[in-house]
């Protein structure tokens, strides 16, 4: 049987040929050769009698840990994770290591973020079979120790080729998962705070891109004409990293406020926002600023009064 | 053929209401007469209410400016009120920023103000 | 380009007088309300029109500005194309700088228009006139 691993993607030459290589790579990096690849085939047959058994024991496992049971509530999602497990056991002893494969791998470890499986359950699951595999082997090999041990080498590098897969894909699952919900945070609308007759206060939370910031002038304008407003608050403890693309666009709401008749006061300035400030050309002069909200807002009712 | 936007005295004050969208002419029209209402009336305050505009544009806010320059020149002290959100923001996404014009909210505000300095 | 709702698909208008340049963005408001576009969004557009327009006046004497309804995934748009045979710009690069002035107004505004639009694009030769093809995405 030849070394040369079998691609399941088209396309070009090139991206095939890297692609191919990634593999071999991978492979190499386990130390997984095709010999080792033939040798764990020699479990098909068995493994497919203990494949059941196994995880029978190993379900028996699980439920009796309540950290583990609570993913497995009813009956029918307990038959049908079975199911999906003996296939993977099968597909371990036996299928052909190829795109198809990992890509098959990477999808588990997808379902485990999304199903909260943790990779220390995960792991934990791995570990038993193995350790059951391992027992079943010795026995019906106990005349071969050597062929045995040959034998269960084997199947560990696979098993752990197969979980550095299926944790990759959970990293980088939990990552899109972490990305996805901060975007959420970030497009939660702003709120426009009547704070007193002619006060807005409009705290500024987490990070201002042109787009959010465009949101937050909008909606400031919109609180400025609905409230009658004459002084706005705008609070920025809450804004991370104020850079001069960030101050530029809080002078520019500023400016739109202006427009409209009403004074700004910029509150929660730290001493890193008062330089970006300065930077950008802007003094403490055109600027009515604050420390704090409450200084804020003590500045902004003297400009009421005004 | 150019419309003429309607411009009311008040006392000494002037209330110049633009109703749409001006074209450069009308601005430029607007501009002349109301520079020279404050010399002849003895205008001591002018509010042009921009409340019924879509759009301002760098002609528009250009010649505005001028005009309050002109008015401070005779004199005279001018409020621009009624900027709409909407103007407001794409005025300062041009980065025009009008800053040598005072603005106030509406005309009540702007007659407020006004008051206050006296004018 | 894909038509939408019943507006035909690209609308043109010469520009020659300034009252073209009122003409020319109340055209431009009308399509983005009736695509559906926000207030703060039609007064962008409009006003990104009548800049764009008054280049042409100021700049070229005479030129053109259509107006398409344009569709892709995310839904309508509206695509702006402006352009002129007058002298051209010779230095587009300083021309997208903040604070460029040729003279006697405040610059050709061209900056501010792209930060108005969604997309933006522009192509001059000195003496082959001015092309702007600018876009803004209906998102109500």
């Amino acid at each position: 049987m030849s070394d040369v691993v079998s691609s399941s993607i088209t396309g070009n030459l090139a991206d095939t040929t890297t692609h191919a290589n990634a593999l071999a790579d991978a492979l190499a990096w386990f130390d997984i050769t095709a010999s080792d690849q033939e040798e764990r085939r020699r479990l098909s047959g068995i493994a497919e009698q203990m494949a059941g058994e196994i995880i029978e024991a190993f379900y028996d496992h699980i439920l009796s840990f309540d950290q583990a049971s609570k993913h497995f509530q009813d009956e029918e999602h307990i038959n049908r994770v079975k199911r999906a497990q003996v296939r993977y056991f099968e597909e371990l002893v036996s299928a052909d290591i190829d795109d198809a494969y990992i890509e098959n791998r990477r999808l588990i470890g997808r379902i485990h973020e999304q199903a909260g499986v943790t990779p220390t359950l995960y792991i934990g699951a791995y570990a038993f079979y193995m350790h059951r595999l391992g027992h079943v082997i010795l026995d019906k090999l106990a005349e071969k120790p050597e062929e045995a041990f040959r034998l269960m080498l084997a199947l560990l590098k696979i098993s752990h080729f197969d979980m550095s897969l299926a944790l990759e894909t959970y990293v980088e699952t939990r990552e899109e998962t972490i990305q996805n919900r901060e975007r959420e945070l970030s497009e939660l609308p702003t709120p426009v705070l009547k704070l007193r007759e002619g006060l807005l206060l409009i705290p500024v939370v987490g990070t201002l891109d042109s787009h959010r910031a465009r949101s937050l002038t909008v909606e400031l304008l919109e609180g400025i004409r609905e409230h009658r407003a004459q002084v706005v608050v705008l609070d920025i403890t809450g804004v991370a990293g104020v850079d001069s693309a960030v101050a530029n666009h809080l002078i520019q709401s500023m400016s739109a406020a202006r427009l409209m008749g009403a004074a700004s006061v910029l509150t929660g300035i730290s001493a890193e926002v008062a330089q970006a400030l300065v930077k950008i050309g802007v003094s403490g002069q055109q600027l009515n600023t604050a420390g704090d909200l409450q200084q804020g807002i003590k500045i902004a009712e003297k400009l009421i009064g005004t | 053929m150019a419309v003429r936007v309607p411009i009311l005295q008040q006392n000494r004050r002037l209330i110049a209401s633009i109703q749409e969208d001006l074209s450069d002419q009308e601005i430029l029209d607007l501009q002349s007469r109301l520079l020279d209402m404050v010399v002849t009336k003895g205008v001591t305050g002018v509010i042009i209410d921009v409340s019924a505009v879509d759009v301002l544009d760098s002609f528009s806010s250009r010649t505005l400016s001028e005009i309050a320059g002109g008015v401070y020149l005779r004199g005279a002290k001018l409020v621009l009120v009624g900027i709409q959100p909407e103007v407001a923001m794409a005025l300062v996404l041009l980065g025009l920023t009008l800053k040598d014009v005072e603005t106030a909210l509406d005309l009540d505000r702007g007659m407020a103000l006004l008051d206050r300095s006296g004018a | 380009m894909k038509m939408a709702g019943g507006v035909p698909d690209i609308q043109l208008r010469r520009i020659t007088t300034d009252s073209d340049i009122v003409a020319a963005r109340k055209l431009g408001r009308n399509i983005a309300e009736s695509l559906g576009f926000s207030r703060p969004d039609q007064a962008l557009v409009a006003t990104a029109i009548s800049e764009l327009a008054r280049n042409i006046v100021n700049y070229a004497g005479k030129g053109e500005i259509q107006i398409a309804v344009i569709q892709d995934t995310k839904g309508a748009g509206i695509l702006v194309r402006a352009s002129d045979q007058g002298p051209g710009i010779k230095d587009l690069s300083k021309a997208m700088q903040d604070g460029f002035s040729t003279g006697n107004s405040l610059g050709l505004g061209l900056p501010g228009t792209k930060r108005i639009m969604d997309e933006f694009d522009i192509s001059s030769q000195p003496g082959e006139g001015v092309l702007v093809v600018a876009a803004m995405w209906c998102k109500p």
